[in-house]
């Protein structure tokens, strides 16, 4: 049909084809970007053919793991299966995309077979840059959990947590930007804190960052000084916070100005990057990521494919699972419409990220956004994060509307509230 | 908790001084650039709303349903949230209903109260010019 044609230019010529389909689109990932493109496709239009590569049977969202670690939740509540995207027509196929070929427009699949498409949908989250910290490979993860992908590196982290001994020390080496989720590892932080406060008291939690400033600084750093003050010591670059050297065996790291740490559990989130798929795809550029145009989150290298999530270039929105999603739904509206021979629609997007830092304690920021002479930016006079100064209760009420957040993305990604 | 609470001043206010008006629209500019919406335009607006409030604004959990309420309620709820003053109890929206135009606000309102299933048993919202 359009196989050969490769260019951007043909979509607009598609009445022939709307007879027995409207289109096909294949969406790589099931995560929070992809889950949510592929139900928006069906949504906006039933007759699409959309299928959803996604390997696992049951993804597990990293946002919410901190609670599990912190020992509020298990790490099933954090899982959700494909049964109501099938049950909305979508094709999940549980197998991990290969290969992209750009010009004759299909996806391969690990096993050899070839998925043709109109359009492209890769939601392919972060892969990590192995070896850019000296001593940290996928070997070493195996010893000095990242636990930055939820699934086994969460439950070993967990384990080492499990097992470390009243008094231990727990090390938590924070990345440069950009990177998935600014605020996680410092709500991370906040919550391994909880657990040791209630379970081994005599622990410390230090924070070597590679940053001088993080996310919702103030206001962690207010619960913090509230709740752990005797836990949480926070390293910041100025103070040769930054890990540059990491011995995942002996769980020893090194610092930019020779500072010597020792850990009893050691836990690396490493320098990022797109995940693999975009590579092969040919739409990340040399720094790692995908640049994307603002409008349709298509990307800004190959026509016809659709980047979104953590892989994409979107500042000033963060690596989130909230603007996944709503990339998500930015890139299967555009695609509606394109595949029509319409316009895209005008481009809208928010974001809100709750961190917990106790159990009743929640914080939040938010932002706006679109699009302003061709450039993504935040709406001016809106966002920000909550008051620093602010009543127990209001708190509360925010620790009550991230799990309320949670269930409710988790709903309109996988149609699943909670595993 | 958060409470619907229409403001029978502000939503029956009809004659509007020219300060107040050179005032909203200068507080219009300063959001998003205003532009007639075709139906798409404000499905993509509305889509980022069901990340806390539930796909088409049925609400898994805590957070409020916001499908099939009355328009006129909805309306003055986003305003309420946008002004300087927003209700008590307000945790984020007023973050969030600041990054809108009116006619954004008003699209929006429209969009969700035209959503049916769980609508309340009043009467159906009123077609409300600015």
């Amino acid at each position: 049909m359009l196989g050969g044609a490769g260019t951007a230019a043909i979509s607009f010529s598609m009445p022939a084809l709307a007879q027995q389909s409207a289109g096909r689109v294949v969406v790589v990932g099931g995560g929070f970007g992809g889950a949510t493109a592929a139900r928006y496709l069906k949504r906006g239009n039933p007759k699409l053919s959309v299928t959803l590569l996604e390997p696992a049977r049951r993804f597990y969202t990293c946002p919410f793991t901190n609670l599990y670690f912190g020992g509020l939740r298990t790490f099933e509540q954090q899982g959700h299966g494909f049964d109501d995207l099938r049950k909305l027509g979508v094709q999940v196929v549980h197998e991990r995309a290969s290969d992209v070929d750009a010009k004759g427009k299909s996806v391969t699949l690990a096993g050899g077979k070839k998925l043709p498409y109109d359009k492209l949908v890769l939601s392919p989250g972060i892969d990590f840059r192995w070896g850019a910290l000296e001593g940290y490979d996928q070997a070493a993860a195996e010893l000095a959990p990242h636990a930055w992908q939820a699934g086994p590196q969460t439950t070993l982290l967990k384990k080492q947590l499990d097992a470390m001994e009243n008094g231990g020390v727990f090390i938590l080496v924070a990345p440069d930007n950009p990177f998935r989720c600014p605020p996680g590892p410092y709500e991370r932080a906040s919550m391994i804190a909880h657990y040791l406060k209630t379970k081994k008291p005599k622990s410390k939690l230090i924070i070597l960052d590679a940053k001088d400033t993080f996310s919702k600084q103030g206001l962690f750093q207010d619960g913090w000084k509230k709740f752990y003050a005797d836990i949480i010591e926070w390293v910041p670059r100025a103070k040769d916070g930054k890990v540059v050297k990491v011995n995942a065996k002996t769980r020893e790291v090194e610092t930019e100005f020779g500072g010597k740490h020792k850990a009893a559990v050691l836990n690396v989130v490493p320098p990022q990057k797109a995940g693999a798929i975009a590579g092969r795809a040919g739409v990340t550029n040399q720094s790692g990521w995908v640049p994307v145009k603002p409008q349709t989150f298509e990307s800004s290298q190959v026509a016809d494919i659709y980047v979104v999530g953590d892989a994409t270039i979107a500042a000033p929105m963060p690596k989130s699972g909230f603007c996944a999603n709503a990339q998500g739904k930015v890139a299967a509206a555009a695609i509606v419409e394109t595949l029509a021979g319409r316009e895209p629609p005008k481009a809208s997007w928010v974001n809100t990220c709750y961190s917990l830092v106790a159990p009743d304690y929640g914080i939040s920021v938010a932002g706006v956004y679109a699009v302003d002479e061709g450039k993504l930016i935040e709406v001016k006079g809106s966002g920000g994060v909550s008051p620093r100064e602010a009543s127990d209760d209001f708190r509360k009420l925010e620790a009550d509307y991230g799990v309320a957040w949670y269930n409710a993305i988790a709903q309109d990604s996988w149609g699943t509230v909670s595993g | 908790m958060l409470k619907i609470c229409i403001r029978k001043g502000l939503m029956h206010r009809t004659r509007v001084s020219l300060a107040t008006l050179l005032g909203l629209g200068a507080a219009m500019l300063a959001a998003q650039p205003a532009a007639a919406q075709t139906p798409a335009d404000v499905a993509v607006l509305a889509g980022s709303c069901a990340n806390c409030h539930g796909t088409d604004g049925r609400s898994p959990g805590q957070i409020v349903s916001i499908a099939g309420r009355p328009e006129t309620v909805l309306l003055a709820q986003l305003k309420a949230f946008k002004s300087d003053t927003p209700p008590p109890g307000t945790t984020i929206m007023n973050r969030i209903a600041k990054g809108y135009s009116d006619e954004q606000l008003s699209a929006l309102a429209a969009h969700f109260s035209k959503i049916g299933a769980n609508a309340p048993a009043s009467a159906p919202a009123k077609k409300r010019s600015k």
